[in-house]
C-alpha cells in the first residue's frame, strides 16, 4: 500500500489537476445554448480548450477541421499522463490506449494512399499525435503500398496486424480488413498490458473499467455492422474486440443473430439490461451505455486512490468529453437547437455537473 | 593553370535542315556552354527554338527498349566509350535497326528464360503451401470428391481461432489445426457444401490467409510434392540451359547494346539542348561559350558538313556590353593537370572564380597537401592513406577524385614522415631527415607561424593580381591592397631582422614608424577621402556613406584596426600546424604508454599488438579528419579571404552525363 501510494502519489497529482480543468455544469449550459456555430467556438474559446482552437478571426468554419485541433488537448493529457508513470508496464497501458489514435491515423494514411492522395490533402483528419507516438510516420507516408507499411511496422503490433490482413485486402480488394486488423490489434494490445501489470490492484482496477469499455464497444459495433453494413453474425462475432468483461463470444453471438430491438435486449447480460431498457432505437444504445460507463468512471475517482485506474479513468473520461463537444460542435454546426444537441449527448454533459 | 580557359562567345545561324548536322559537331566537341536564347533579347521576343516531340518520344522509346535487354541480359563490359556524336535525326534510323536486329535473336530465348524463372518461382511457393499441408496426410482427390462436404485450407491468427469457432457454432462444421507458422494457425476447415458462403464468410472475416491449390494437384500431398520437386528440378536444368543461352547474347550484344544505349542517350540530350536554341521561321540560332583555341577547328568543321550554309561567328568577350556592364557572366573551365583537378572541388566548395580573377586550385592543392603533411607526418600513416586512396580510386568511380586527394595527402604525409623519422610513431627506425617535432617545439611553432606568412604574403599576391585585372585601383591603398601588403611585410621584415640578429638599428626604427605611420595615415585616409570625392561625383555606390567626413574617419579607423589585427590573428593561426603536428606525435606517446601497460599481463605480447593496431587505426581515423578540418580552415579563412570573391559561373558543357 506504502508502495503503491509513492507510486501513483505523483501521477494522481498530475491527473486530479488536469481533470480540473473538465468542462463545468456552467460550461455545459453555455455551450448548448449558444446561438450559432461561431458564439458556441466563441464560449469554447474561454475554456480549457481555447489553446488548441484556431484564432477565430481567421474564420475556421469546417467542423472537420476543428475535430482534430480540438484532440489536441486530449493528445497533450495522453502525454503528461504518461510521462507521470513511473512503471514501464503501466505506460504500456497509457501507450496501447493511445495506439487507438495510432490506429486511426494509420487508416487516414491507407485510405488517401488508396484513393492516390497526397498527405496534404488529408492532413486535416490526422490525430495531432505529438512526440507520444514513437511509429516512423515520415517513412510511413513515404509507403506505397501496405505491405510496404507492414514491413516498416514489423516490430510493432501493427505490422504483425496488418501482415495477416494484407492476404484479405488482395482477396476483397478494399481496405476494411486492413482497418478492422489495425482495430483488433490496438484491443489486443491493450489486453496484453492489462495482463502485463505486476499489481493485482492495478489489474483488477484497469480489468474493471476496460473490460466494460470494450463490452460498449462490442455492443455499438455489433449494431453498426449489422444494421448500417448488413454483415453477417458469423462475421461479426469475428470482427468483434477481445477483452470484454461482461460479454462473451457467445454472449456477441446471440447479439448478431437478434432479429429486433427486444431480442437484442433480452439476449444481453442482465447487469447491461437495466441500463439500455429504455431504448427504442439502435442509435440510442450508445448514448445509454456511454452515461453507464460514465457513472462507472466517476466511481474510480471516489474509491482507493492509488491504481492504474485513475488514469486510465481520467483519459477515457476526457476523450468522451471530447466527443461530446465535438457532437455539439457538428450540431451547432448543422443548426440544430439545444434541445435537439442535448438528446445527442450522453447524460454527464446534459445532466450532471462537472465540478 | 593560374587562369581559366580563354572563352569566346560563339554564334551560329544555321538553316533547319542542317542543325542535325551543327548539332552532332557540337556534341563531338562538347566544351561549348550554351546560353539560354529564351534569356536573350531574341528569347523575349518568342523567336525560341522547339524540340521535335516525335523525334524525341522515338529516342524514349529506344531508351527503354536498350535498357529493358541490357537489364534481361545482366551486367556486360563498359563501352568504349562514343568517338563520333550521332547526327539525331539519321542516327534514329540506324539505331532502331540495330536495336531490332539484336531483340528478334534476344527476345525470345529472353522471354524463355522469364517464364522459366516464374514457373520455378511459383512452383517453390506452392511446394511451401503444400509442405503446411503435409502433417495432415490428406488426400486431395478425396477431399474433392467428397458430396456433400465442402473443405477450405488456410492460416488463422492465432488468437482468431476461439472467435472463428464460435462464429460457426450454428453450421455444421469442423476446424482441423495442422500446424502453425509465424503465429498463425495452419487450418482445415470442412463444412456441409449447403453452407460454403457461411463458412467462407466467416474465414474471411478471421483473417484467412487461403492456401489456394491450383487445378491439376491431385492425389496425397506426399506424392504432389514428389511431383512437383521433379517438375521443379526440371525446370532448373531448363533455366541453367537458358541461362547459357543468356550468356552467350550477352557476350555477343552486350558491349554492342551499351555503346547503342549511349548513342542514343548522346542523341537525347543534343535533341534536349535544342529548347536552348533561337529560331526564326526556318532558322535556328544557337549562342554559348567555347574555348577560343577550339573556335577555327570548329568553324571549319561545320562549314565542311553543311556546304557552307550555316553562318559561324565569334564575338570577343570584351566587345559585349554585357559582359562588361557585368550582367553577362563568362563561365568558368578550369584547367588544371589530372593530379591538381580533384582540388577543384574544395575549390568550389568555397567559391567559384570569376573570369578575370585569379584561379586558385593550385594553391589550394600545394599548400593543402603540405599543411597536410605537416600535421599528419609519418611513413607508416601516409602509405595507409595512400592504399585507402589508391582502393577508392580504383573501385569507387563516382569518388575517384577524394581517391586521388587521399592518395597524394598520403605521399605527402609519407615524405613529412621521413622528414621526421617516424613510422607509425617509432621514431627510432631511421635518423629523421629533418626534426622530431616533439624534440624541438619552440622552432616548429616558428617554422608553422612563417609558413603561415608565406601563405598569407602569397594571398595578398593574388589579391594584388587580381586587383589590376579587375581595374579595382582604388584598393591598392586599403588594408586589403598593396598599402596593407607593405605594412605587413614591414612587420615581418622587422620581426625577422629582430629574431636573426636579436635587435633593432635606430635607423631601422625610425624608418619602421615613418613607414608604418604612413601606410596606416594613407590606409584610413584613403576611403574617407575616395567617398567624399565620389559624393561629389554623386556616385550610387557610396551612398549608404554616414555624411560627414569625421563619422567616416572614424569608420575607417576602426576597420583599418580590425583589419590589421585580423592579419596578426591569420598569422599566429598557422601555429595550429605545429600544435597538430604535437598532437599526432602525442597520441603515437599515448598509445604506446597504454600497449606498455598491458604488456606484462598474462598473453601481454598479443595485446600490446592488439593495442598498438587500434590505436593507430584510431588516429588515422581521429586525427586524419581533424587535420583534413584544420587544414582545409586554414585554406578558406587564412588564404582564400585575403584574395577569393568568387561569384563566377560554373562552365556546363552540352553532353552532361545522363
Amino acid at each position: 500500500m506504502i508502495l503503491a501510494a509513492a507510486r501513483y502519489a505523483y501521477p494522481n497529482a498530475k491527473v486530479r489537476a488536469l481533470r480540473s480543468r473538465r468542462l463545468t455544469a456552467q460550461d455545459r449550459h453555455f455551450l448548448l445554448e449558444a446561438r450559432d456555430f461561431s458564439s458556441f467556438l466563441a464560449y469554447l474559446a474561454t475554456t480549457s480548450y481555447g489553446p488548441v482552437l484556431p484564432d477565430l478571426e481567421d474564420g475556421v468554419s469546417d467542423p472537420g477541421i476543428l475535430e482534430r485541433r480540438l484532440a489536441r488537448s486530449l493528445m497533450e493529457d495522453y502525454a503528461k499522463v504518461a510521462r507521470s508513470l513511473r512503471g514501464k508496464r503501466q505506460q504500456e497501458l497509457v501507450l496501447a490506449l493511445f495506439s487507438r489514435f495510432e490506429a486511426e491515423n494509420l487508416k487516414v494514411l491507407l485510405r488517401a494512399m488508396f484513393s492516390g492522395l497526397e498527405k496534404q490533402a488529408v492532413s486535416h483528419l490526422l490525430y495531432p499525435l505529438g512526440k507520444l507516438s514513437a511509429l516512423p510516420w515520415d517513412d510511413l507516408w513515404a509507403c506505397n503500398n501496405p505491405a510496404e507499411i507492414a514491413d516498416l511496422l514489423i516490430r510493432n503490433p501493427f505490422g504483425q496486424a496488418l501482415r495477416h490482413a494484407i492476404p484479405q485486402y488482395n482477396v476483397q480488394g478494399r481496405l476494411f480488413p486492413l482497418e478492422m486488423a489495425l482495430d483488433l490489434s490496438c484491443f489486443q494490445r491493450l489486453r496484453q498490458a492489462i495482463f502485463g501489470l505486476r499489481s493485482r490492484s492495478d489489474r483488477k482496477a484497469a480489468k474493471r473499467i476496460l473490460g466494460p469499455y470494450v463490452d460498449i464497444l462490442n455492443i455499438s459495433w455489433v449494431i453498426r455492422l449489422k444494421i448500417h453494413y448488413g454483415l453477417s453474425h458469423e462475421e461479426i462475432v469475428n470482427y468483434s474486440l477481445p477483452g470484454g468483461d461482461l460479454l462473451t463470444l457467445s454472449h456477441l453471438h446471440r447479439l448478431a443473430r437478434a432479429e429486433d430491438i427486444s431480442s437484442f435486449l433480452e439476449q444481453m447480460p442482465r447487469s447491461l439490461q437495466k441500463e439500455v431498457q429504455e431504448v427504442h432505437e439502435w442509435d440510442d444504445f450508445h448514448l445509454h451505455l456511454e452515461t453507464w460507463f460514465l457513472r462507472l468512471l466517476a466511481r474510480f475517482f471516489m474509491g482507493p486512490p492509488f491504481h492504474i485506474g485513475i488514469e486510465i479513468a481520467f483519459l477515457l473520461e476526457k476523450e468522451m468529453e471530447l466527443t461530446s463537444i465535438i457532437t455539439l460542435l457538428e450540431a451547432k454546426a448543422q443548426g440544430l437547437s439545444s434541445e435537439e444537441a442535448e438528446k445527442r449527448l450522453p447524460e454527464q454533459l446534459s445532466m450532471v455537473a462537472y465540478v | 593553370m593560374f587562369r581559366p580557359v580563354k572563352l569566346t562567345r560563339l554564334t551560329i545561324q544555321a538553316p533547319e535542315d542542317q542543325i542535325s548536322a551543327v548539332m552532332a559537331i557540337l556534341g563531338d566537341l562538347r566544351l561549348l556552354h550554351l546560353i539560354r536564347v529564351e534569356e536573350t533579347h531574341l528569347g523575349h521576343l518568342g523567336y525560341v527554338a522547339h524540340i521535335d516531340t516525335s523525334l524525341l518520344e522515338h529516342y524514349d522509346s529506344l531508351l527503354a527498349r536498350a535498357n529493358r535487354l541490357l537489364r534481361d541480359l545482366g551486367p556486360t563490359d563498359p563501352s568504349s566509350g562514343i568517338r563520333k556524336v550521332p547526327r539525331p535525326d539519321k542516327a534514329v534510323f540506324r539505331l532502331e535497326e540495330d536495336l531490332a536486329r539484336i531483340e528478334t535473336e534476344a527476345l525470345e530465348p529472353l522471354e524463355r528464360k522469364k517464364k522459366a524463372k516464374n514457373a520455378i518461382s511459383e512452383h517453390e511457393a506452392l511446394i511451401a503451401r503444400l509442405q503446411l499441408l503435409e502433417p495432415a496426410g490428406i488426400d486431395l482427390d478425396r477431399l474433392d470428391d467428397l458430396k456433400y462436404v465442402t473443405w477450405r485450407a488456410g492460416l488463422i491468427p492465432e488468437e482468431n481461432l476461439n472467435k472463428l469457432e464460435q462464429s460457426l457454432v450454428d453450421t455444421h462444421h469442423t476446424l482441423i489445426p495442422i500446424g502453425r507458422k509465424e503465429r498463425r494457425a495452419v487450418l482445415l476447415a470442412m463444412s456441409l457444401k449447403e453452407d460454403e458462403e457461411v463458412l467462407l464468410r466467416a474465414l474471411k472475416s478471421a483473417f484467412c490467409d487461403p492456401l489456394e491449390l491450383p487445378p491439376g494437384i491431385h492425389g496425397t500431398i506426399e506424392k504432389a510434392l514428389d511431383r512437383l520437386s521433379d517438375e521443379l528440378e526440371h525446370l532448373k536444368t531448363e533455366l541453367a540451359g537458358l541461362d547459357t543461352e543468356g550468356a552467350e547474347l550477352t557476350r555477343k550484344y552486350g558491349t554492342r547494346l551499351k555503346y547503342l544505349r549511349e548513342e542514343i542517350l548522346l542523341a537525347r540530350q543534343l535533341l534536349k539542348a535544342q529548347a536552348k536554341f533561337g529560331q526564326i521561321d526556318h532558322t535556328y540560332l544557337l549562342t554559348g561559350w567555347i574555348p577560343v583555341a577550339l573556335f577555327e577547328e570548329l568553324k571549319k568543321r561545320i562549314i565542311k558538313a553543311t556546304s557552307g550554309n550555316v553562318l559561324v561567328d565569334q564575338v570577343d568577350p570584351k566587345d559585349i556590353k554585357e559582359v562588361r556592364s557585368g550582367i553577362l557572366k563568362i563561365p568558368i573551365l578550369f584547367n588544371n593537370p589530372m593530379l591538381i583537378r580533384p582540388f577543384e572541388r574544395l575549390t568550389t566548395l568555397y567559391g567559384t572564380p570569376s573570369y578575370e580573377e585569379v584561379e586558385p586550385t593550385v594553391f589550394l592543392a600545394v599548400s593543402f597537401l603540405l599543411l597536410f603533411g605537416m600535421m599528419f607526418g609519418d611513413m607508416g600513416h601516409g602509405a595507409i592513406l595512400c592504399g585507402i586512396g589508391y582502393y577508392v580510386f580504383r573501385k569507387m568511380y563516382r569518388y575517384i577524385d577524394y581517391g586521388i586527394i587521399l592518395m597524394e595527402c598520403g605521399v605527402s604525409s609519407m615524405i613529412f614522415g621521413l622528414l621526421y623519422g617516424s613510422v607509425f610513431g617509432m621514431e627510432n627506425l631511421f635518423p629523421a631527415l629533418w626534426m622530431h617535432p616533439m624534440d624541438e617545439i619552440n622552432r616548429f611553432m616558428v617554422m608553422s607561424a612563417f609558413l603561415g606568412i608565406g601563405v598569407i604574403s602569397l594571398g595578398l599576391i593574388l589579391n594584388l593580381i587580381n586587383v589590376i585585372r579587375q581595374h579595382r585601383y582604388g584598393e591598392l591603398l586599403s588594408t586589403s591592397g598593396l598599402a596593407g601588403a607593405l605594412l605587413y611585410w614591414l612587420g615581418v621584415g622587422l620581426v625577422a631582422r629582430y629574431l636573426l640578429s636579436g635587435g633593432l638599428s635606430p635607423f631601422e626604427v625610425i624608418f619602421a614608424k615613418v613607414a608604418a605611420g604612413a601606410l596606416i595615415i594613407l590606409m584610413i585616409l584613403q576611403r574617407p577621402v575616395r567617398a567624399v570625392l565620389a559624393q561629389r561625383r554623386k556616385e550610387e555606390k557610396w551612398r549608404h556613406l554616414p555624411p560627414g567626413f569625421g563619422g567616416t574617419i572614424l569608420e575607417s579607423f576602426i576597420e583599418v584596426l580590425d583589419d590589421l589585427l585580423r592579419y596578426l590573428a591569420n598569422t599566429v593561426s598557422f601555429v595550429r600546424v605545429a600544435a597538430f603536428a604535437l598532437t599526432h606525435a602525442g597520441l603515437f606517446i599515448a598509445v604506446f604508454s597504454l600497449a606498455d601497460m598491458v604488456r606484462g599481463v598474462h598473453g601481454g605480447g598479443l595485446f600490446y599488438w592488439v593495442t598498438l593496431i587500434i590505436g593507430n587505426v584510431f588516429i588515422i581515423a581521429l586525427e586524419g579528419m581533424v587535420v583534413s578540418i584544420q587544414t582545409i580552415r586554414l585554406e578558406y579563412y587564412e588564404f582564400f579571404s585575403k584574395f577569393f570573391r568568387g561569384g563566377g559561373k560554373p562552365f556546363q558543357p552540352l553532353l552532361e552525363e545522363e
